[in-house]
């Protein structure tokens, strides 16, 4: 009689397997193959709660996806109207030539940013993303802006270079680019300062 | 700004990037152009699968409308980026919507199939399926079969069996994914009754030629599975064979070797059977195989009449799944005391969120070692992720929180400072004639059209000048000079010499001061306009500036009850999963002890029928 208990358990136990999607679900543990109808349906009741937390969640995450975009714009607008507003940005076109550590904003003189880039910045800026460095509030007028560039330039050598432009700041905001590109005849990055409406 | 990448859209990038890498390099279609630093901004954060501060910056983007070079690429994005971020019913609004005619048939199916894999792992049974029901030819091969098992996992796991086996016998070819389907036709029909039909395909399986290690251990389950059920079924010499090709190393040899004693036990060879059943002894007491086996192996002792031997491996069975009961159930307190979740969060920081995240490893502790096969099950790592979502959102809410606290102070202030400000201003605005300005520039206007009209020359002479026709005039009329003597001649000339180069000098300027005086009232009526432009301004500005100060107060002051009310929702339903997960985890163990109560029961009785049968030995011995 043992012996039939025992034999029952284990194969209750083992009896086995659940399905397989992928070679990595090969090796799984111990899943009911011979799953019974009280063992399916404690499984399809198991989903549909997860499914109603799962739903919860969803619904929250939209809504304070929705709460950060208000509070987004509210901080932008609170901390730079858009009249005053001067926004910074950092691309990189291919980018063979340089390997960009950091970058150093000066306007009218005065330093306002220096940014040190981490390996996946760096990587995600290759990729095409723009990165906002610095965001001020300048009066309108004329304004100089001085940007330099520090980091690896061609035969991985120290390299630091800087590029000036005079911009002017009207009514509304301002968006101008500082874009590290490839010179290909001269083997040399280039830097460019490009405005934006 | 061009900037090329390797994708059509942002969602092909998505999709490529996730789900292969090389081909999208290599094969991707043609490079877009982007042409908004804003659309740049949210790939920078997407890029480095910050997906959270992507999505805002889009949706910010998106209100503002800086996006309008990109607006049907943003929106695609936007779908992406939900997806990765694990929000799958939005991605799939998004989808629904544009995916239609907008896009290539493999971007299309691509999308589809990853949507379905989410809700099958997230139990979305019947959207999935539904997804499944969009894909069309467009799919790469690869994926087409993987999306074809998933098809026929959802039957099985929905029950239609029927359906399942239909779609896993079209299978053909002897690849990889043809075994793992011939697998899943065993199991359903295993599922399905048709036992003996199973029986051969695990048969096959069981003795495939195996060229890596995920089709190698997929034959040790296809012969764990084919041995068990022949032993269910009384062929105990059929399950042997079946049972023996399980590899001695592998996660299923514990189970096998189980099963290979029982099955000489079953032909009553005991003393072959201990012999599995002993290598089983010295392995890890967690597996349910090596609990049986310290009830297997007296059994047998018992059987081969070694009733001392076999009484003592029962006290020791007895001792050890006692131990082991004690071990559950402190891990059952542990894990209903709440730290082990806290401790998951700690040992993994929130810099990341999103789809792809799986936990690897339980954290270390007594309770890792009972629970580490939960971790392989997609119901505790789908609810882990959302656990994990949901601390993200409480932290990004309790950020916010203290940033508008400190917004509110700052709009306090700058209202303040106005108000303070305000009397001054109005005051220096009140000192300042600008009207009577501006009468005086008229004034002005038409002192010098009178003068230029009867070319008054002496009108724009300096003071110095003015100063000296006086005196020569003073002079002229000097009653001395009208003697009529040669000396008073003599002066009467030179003052008319003298007044004659004055008035040439005067008049030889006159139309040059003339046109300075013209350029300054000029450049003085522009200063005036300019003034009464920036008084204007300065007026609206007194107008506006309360309102804008409402305004601002009305978004802080209505925002901070969205975010209090958001974050008690937030702790709810970080409790509900925390409970959610707390039962798997608990429900687990206590699976776990529950077997263990049973072996022990199995054990006292087997250990009291011992007894009884010694004491009646002995009592008919006397």
């Amino acid at each position: 009689m043992a012996r039939r208990i025992f034999i029952g358990l284990g194969i209750s136990l083992i009896l086995t397997l659940g399905t397989i999607s992928s070679a990595q679900e090969a090796t799984p543990a111990d899943n009911s193959m011979g799953a019974s109808m009280a063992s399916q349906a404690a499984d399809a009741e198991s989903r549909a709660g997860f499914r109603s937390l799962d739903k919860d969640v969803q619904d929250l995450k939209k809504e304070v996806l929705d709460l950060n975009r208000d509070l987004f714009l509210l901080e932008e607008e609170l901390l730079f109207p858009a009249n005053s507003q001067v926004a910074f940005f950092i691309s990189m076109d291919v980018g063979e030539y340089f390997e960009l550590d950091s970058v150093n904003l000066k306007i009218d003189g005065k330093e306002v940013a220096n940014y040190l880039y981490t390996e996946r910045e760096v990587g995600a800026l290759l990729r095409g993303g723009v990165h906002r460095v610095h965001m001020a509030n300048l009066k309108t007028g004329d304004h100089e802006l001085i940007a330099i560039f520090t980091g690896k330039g061609p035969h991985t050598r120290d390299y630091r270079r800087g590029a000036t432009m005079s911009f002017n700041k009207g009514i509304g905001a301002k968006y101008l680019e500082l874009e590290i590109t490839d010179r290909v005849k001269k083997q040399q990055p280039e830097f460019v300062i490009k405005e934006w409406e | 700004m061009l900037r090329w990448f390797f994708i059509v859209v942002a969602l092909y990038l998505f999709l490529a990037v996730t789900l292969q890498p090389a081909r999208a390099a290599k094969d991707g279609p043609d490079p877009i152009v982007v042409k908004d630093p804003h659309y740049g901004e949210v790939l920078f954060y997407f890029y480095q699968d910050d997906y959270f501060p992507a999505i805002v910056r889009l949706l910010a983007a998106d209100a503002q409308q800086q996006l309008s070079e990109h607006e049907e690429q943003a929106e695609l994005l936007l779908g992406g980026l939900f997806l990765s971020y694990g929000h799958h019913l939005e991605a799939a609004d998004i989808f629904e919507r544009l995916l239609a005619n907008n896009v290539a048939p493999e971007i299309r199916d691509r999308t589809w199939f990853f949507l379905a894999k989410i809700w099958k792992q997230r139990g979305y049974l019947d959207r999935a399926q539904d997804a499944l029901g969009y894909l069309s030819a467009g799919l790469p091969d690869n994926l087409r079969r993987e999306a074809s098992m998933l098809q026929a996992q959802i039957l099985i796991d929905s029950g239609q069996y029927g359906e399942a086996i239909a779609l896993l016998q079209q299978w053909k070819g002897r690849t990889e994914w043809a075994s793992y389907a011939k697998f899943n036709l065993g199991v359903a029909l295993v599922r399905s009754g048709n036992v003996d039909a199973a029986v051969s395909i695990l048969d096959e399986l069981g003795n495939l030629e195996p060229f890596n290690e995920e089709l190698t251990s997929l034959r040790d389950k296809a012969n764990l599975a084919l041995g068990y059920s022949l032993l269910q079924d009384g062929r105990a010499l059929a399950a042997k064979e079946p049972l023996q090709r399980v590899r001695l190393e592998g996660p299923f040899s514990n189970k096998a070797l189980l099963g290979v004693g029982w099955a000489d036990a079953e032909r009553e060879n005991y003393r072959r059977a201990l012999v599995p059943w002993m290598e089983l002894r010295g392995r890890d007491l967690l597996d349910s195989a090596v609990q049986e086996s310290m009830l297997a192996i007296p059994y047998a002792l018992a059987k081969l009449d070694s009733i001392s031997q076999a009484a003592d491996h029962y006290l020791n069975a007895i001792e050890a799944f006692y131990e082991e009961t004690n071990r559950i159930d402190r891990t059952i307190g542990y894990i209903e005391s709440g730290k082990l979740f806290n401790d998951f969060l700690a040992d993994n920081p929130l810099d990341s969120t999103g789809w792809y995240w799986r936990l690897e490893q339980m954290p270390d502790g007594p309770e890792a070692r009972y629970l580490y096969h939960l971790l392989a099950t997609d119901e505790f790592q789908e609810g882990l992720k959302n656990y994990r979502d949901l601390s993200y959102l409480y932290r990004n809410l309790e950020d916010w929180q203290q940033s508008v606290d400190v917004y509110r102070n700052m709009l306090e202030t700058r209202r303040q400072a106005y108000t303070e400000r305000l009397p001054r201003i109005q005051d220096a605005l009140a000192r300042a004639d600008l009207d009577g300005m501006v009468n005086r520039k008229l004034e002005f206007d038409s002192l010098l059209n009178n003068i230029e009209q009867s070319n008054d020359w002496l009108a724009l002479a300096t003071e110095q000048e003015f100063e000296m026709w006086g005196e020569i005039t003073g002079l002229e009329n000097t009653p001395a000079l009208a003697a009529n003597i040669p000396e008073a001649e003599e002066v009467r000339d030179k003052i008319l010499l003298l007044k004659g180069v004055l008035q040439w000098r005067l008049e030889r300027d006159f139309q040059d001061r003339l046109w300075r005086i013209r350029r300054n009232l000029r450049q003085t009526g522009e200063a005036l306009v300019d003034t009464q432009r920036s008084r204007r301004k300065i007026d609206e500005s007194m107008r506006n500036e309360p309102l804008r100060f409402d305004g601002f107060s009305q978004r802080v002051y209505g925002l901070e009850p969205r975010i209090g009310g958001m974050k008690m929702r937030v702790i709810d339903a970080m409790a509900n999963q925390h409970a959610f997960l707390q039962s798997i985890a608990v429900g687990e163990l206590q699976a776990q002890k529950q077997r263990l109560d049973i072996y022990t029961v199995q054990a006292r009785f087997a250990l009291a029928a011992i007894y009884d049968l010694a004491a009646t030995a002995e009592v008919a011995a006397k």
